[in-house]
C-alpha cells in the first residue's frame, strides 16, 4: 500500500481550500453570530449562515447538482416553489382588517415601492442590464419571498447577493429606517396623534378581499398571480375560520420548513469565488439604496397626506408602506410611542404596512411583465 | 350597583362595584372605600385620592379618570391593583394588539380605583381597563 497516496487524499480539502472560501466562512459566523447573540432575523439569519459556511468546504459534494443543497435549489428555489409556501404561511399570518378598514392606506403602500424604480433606473444608469437592475431594485421592498421570485426569473445568477441583501436588510430595519424618519420628519409631525375610527368589517368582507383581489391582480398582472394567489391562499384559510388546521400548519409547519429549507440553500449560493466579486459590492449597496429610497418615498407621501389631511395622518406610517411585514409596522409604531408614549398608532402602520406588502407583490409582478417582455425573458 | 345605608340617622348612598370582589370597592360621597367584610369592620379603609393631578391631555386616548384600550388587542399583564399609587408614565398594563406588545402608561398621577380586566382578556378598541379615583 503506498501511504504516500493517501496523505493527500487526507488533506485534499485544505489544498482545495481557497483565501475566498476563508472570507465568506468569516462571513458565515458573523451571519450565525448576529443571528445568536443579537437575535437579528435569526429564524432566516441562521439557516443562511450555515448554508453558507457548508457551500465553502470544499469538496464537499454539498452544493452539487445531486448533493442536498444542489437538489434543494432545483426543488425548492429554481422552481420558486419555497418562497411561493412561505407566502402561504405570511398570509395566514397577515390581518388585512387594519387595511380594510382604513383603505386609504393604500395609496402608501403604493409610494412605498418608489424606490424600486428609482433604484431600477440608478442601476441601468450605472451599467447593469435591464434584468439585473430590475431584479436589484426589488430588494428596496425588502420582501424577500418576492426578490427571490423575480431574481430566479430575471437573473438567478445574482440570487445569492440580492437574497442576502433583502433578509440582511430585514434585520437591519430598526438601524436604518430610524434615522430617516427622525430627519424627514418633524417632532410636532411625530407627534401627531391618528383617530382610529375602524369601519366595522364583516366576515363577508374578510373572505371575499382575498378572492376579488386574486382575480383582480392575477388579471391585471397575471406575472404577479403566483406571490399574490399564496399571499391570499394563506389569507383565506386564516379569515374563513372553518379550517383552523390548515391556518395553523400554514403559519407555523409550512412556512418554518420552506424558511429552513430556503435559509439553508440561499446561504449554499455564496460560495467565495463567484459571491466575492466587486458586483456584489455594487449589489449590496444598490439594495441599501432602494431600501433607503423606498423608505424616503413613503415618508414623504406620508407627510404630504399629513398636509393635506390636515395634520391627522402622522408621516411616520408612511416609512411602514415598504414591505417588510411586519416589522416595518411595529417600528413606525414604536417611534411615534417614544416621541408619546400616550400615542398609539400601530394600526395606522399595519394599515400601511400590509398596503406594503401587497404593492411590492404587485410591484413584482409589474417588473416581471414589463422586463420580461422587453427582454423576451419567462 | 348602589345601596342605600343608614347609620346613626344619617342616610349615605353607598356605590359597590362588584360585592363579590375582595376587598370591595366601596364608593361614598365621591370617596372610595377598600371594604374586606370578611376581616371585621377594623378593615375598611378610604383609600387616599392623588391630591394634585395634571390634567390630562385634552386629545388623550383616555380620559382622566379611566385608563381605555387604544388599540383592540389582548391584555397581556396588568401591573397594578386596586388601591395602588400611580405616576404618570408608570407602565400599568400591556395590551398584544397586531402581535406587537405594547405597554400602556397612566397619563396621570393617581390611584387606582379599580381594574377591570385581567391577563388573556380579549378587549375592544376604547374599551374601559383602569379606573383611577378622582
Amino acid at each position: 500500500m503506498d501511504l504516500t497516496a493517501i496523505l493527500p487524499e487526507l488533506t485534499k480539502g485544505l489544498a482545495a481550500f481557497t483565501w475566498q472560501n476563508a472570507v465568506m466562512i468569516a462571513a458565515a459566523c458573523v451571519l450565525i453570530y448576529l443571528a445568536v447573540a443579537k437575535e437579528y432575523e435569526p429564524v432566516l439569519l441562521l439557516p443562511i449562515g450555515f448554508g453558507c459556511l457548508l457551500a465553502n468546504i470544499p469538496l464537499s459534494g454539498m452544493t452539487a447538482s445531486q448533493g442536498m443543497m444542489g437538489v434543494l435549489y432545483e426543488a425548492g428555489i429554481k422552481s420558486e416553489l419555497f418562497p411561493l409556501l412561505i407566502f402561504i404561511g405570511v398570509g395566514a399570518m397577515i390581518d388585512f382588517s387594519p387595511l380594510l378598514s382604513q383603505p386609504r392606506m393604500v395609496l402608501l403602500g403604493a409610494a412605498g415601492q418608489f424606490g424600486i424604480f428609482g433604484t431600477l433606473v440608478l442601476a441601468v444608469l450605472l451599467g447593469f442590464p435591464l434584468n439585473e437592475a430590475a431584479s436589484i431594485g426589488v430588494i428596496g421592498a425588502i420582501d424577500g419571498p418576492t426578490s427571490i421570485f423575480v431574481a430566479t426569473k430575471l437573473a438567478p445568477e445574482l440570487l445569492a447577493p440580492i437574497a442576502v441583501a433583502a433578509y440582511s436588510y430585514m434585520s437591519l430595519i430598526p438601524i436604518i429606517q430610524p434615522p430617516l424618519m427622525r430627519l424627514l420628519t418633524t417632532r410636532k409631525e411625530r407627534l401627531i396623534r391618528m383617530e382610529y375610527t375602524p369601519r366595522p368589517i364583516s366576515q363577508a368582507t374578510l373572505v371575499a378581499f382575498p378572492v376579488v383581489l386574486t382575480l383582480v391582480v392575477g388579471l391585471l398582472v397575471p406575472e404577479a398571480t403566483p406571490l399574490i394567489s399564496m399571499l391570499m391562499l394563506g389569507n383565506l384559510l386564516k379569515v374563513s375560520g372553518v379550517v383552523e388546521r390548515l391556518s395553523k400548519a400554514a403559519q407555523n409547519e409550512i412556512i418554518n420548513i420552506a424558511t429552513l429549507f430556503l435559509g439553508l440553500t440561499i446561504g449554499a449560493t455564496m460560495v467565495g469565488s463567484s459571491f466575492l466579486q466587486p458586483k456584489t459590492l455594487m449589489i449590496l449597496l444598490l439594495g441599501l439604496f432602494a431600501f433607503g429610497l423606498d423608505t424616503v418615498a413613503g415618508l414623504l407621501f406620508g407627510k404630504l397626506m399629513a398636509a393635506l389631511s390636515g395634520g391627522k395622518i402622522n408621516p411616520l406610517i408612511g416609512a411602514a408602506g415598504i414591505s417588510a411585514f411586519p416589522m416595518a409596522g411595529r417600528l413606525a409604531a414604536r417611534m411615534a410611542a417614544d416621541e408619546d408614549y400616550d400615542n398609539f398608532i400601530l394600526m395606522h402602520a399595519m394599515g400601511a404596512n400590509t398596503a406594503g406588502q401587497l404593492g411590492s407583490v404587485i410591484a413584482g409582478g409589474v417588473l416581471l411583465a414589463v422586463v420580461g417582455k422587453l427582454l423576451g425573458i419567462g | 350597583m348602589k345601596y342605600t345605608v343608614k347609620v346613626d340617622r344619617q342616610t349615605f348612598e353607598v356605590e359597590i362595584e362588584d360585592i363579590n370582589v375582595r376587598p370591595v370597592i366601596a364608593r361614598v360621597d365621591g370617596q372610595v372605600f377598600e371594604v374586606s367584610p370578611e376581616t371585621g369592620a377594623v378593615a375598611v379603609s378610604p383609600v387616599p385620592a392623588a391630591a394634585q393631578e395634571p390634567a390630562p391631555s385634552s386629545h388623550s386616548n383616555s380620559s382622566g379618570k379611566v385608563l381605555v384600550s387604544p388599540l383592540p388587542g389582548t391584555v397581556i399583564e396588568v401591573f397594578v391593583r386596586s388601591g395602588e399609587s400611580v405616576e404618570a408614565g408608570q407602565v400599568v398594563l400591556i395590551v398584544e394588539a397586531m402581535k406587537m406588545k405594547n405597554s400602556l402608561r397612566s397619563v396621570r398621577n393617581g390611584t387606582v380605583a379599580a381594574v377591570l380586566v385581567s391577563a388573556g382578556q380579549t378587549v375592544a378598541h376604547k374599551q374601559a381597563l383602569i379606573e383611577f379615583t378622582e
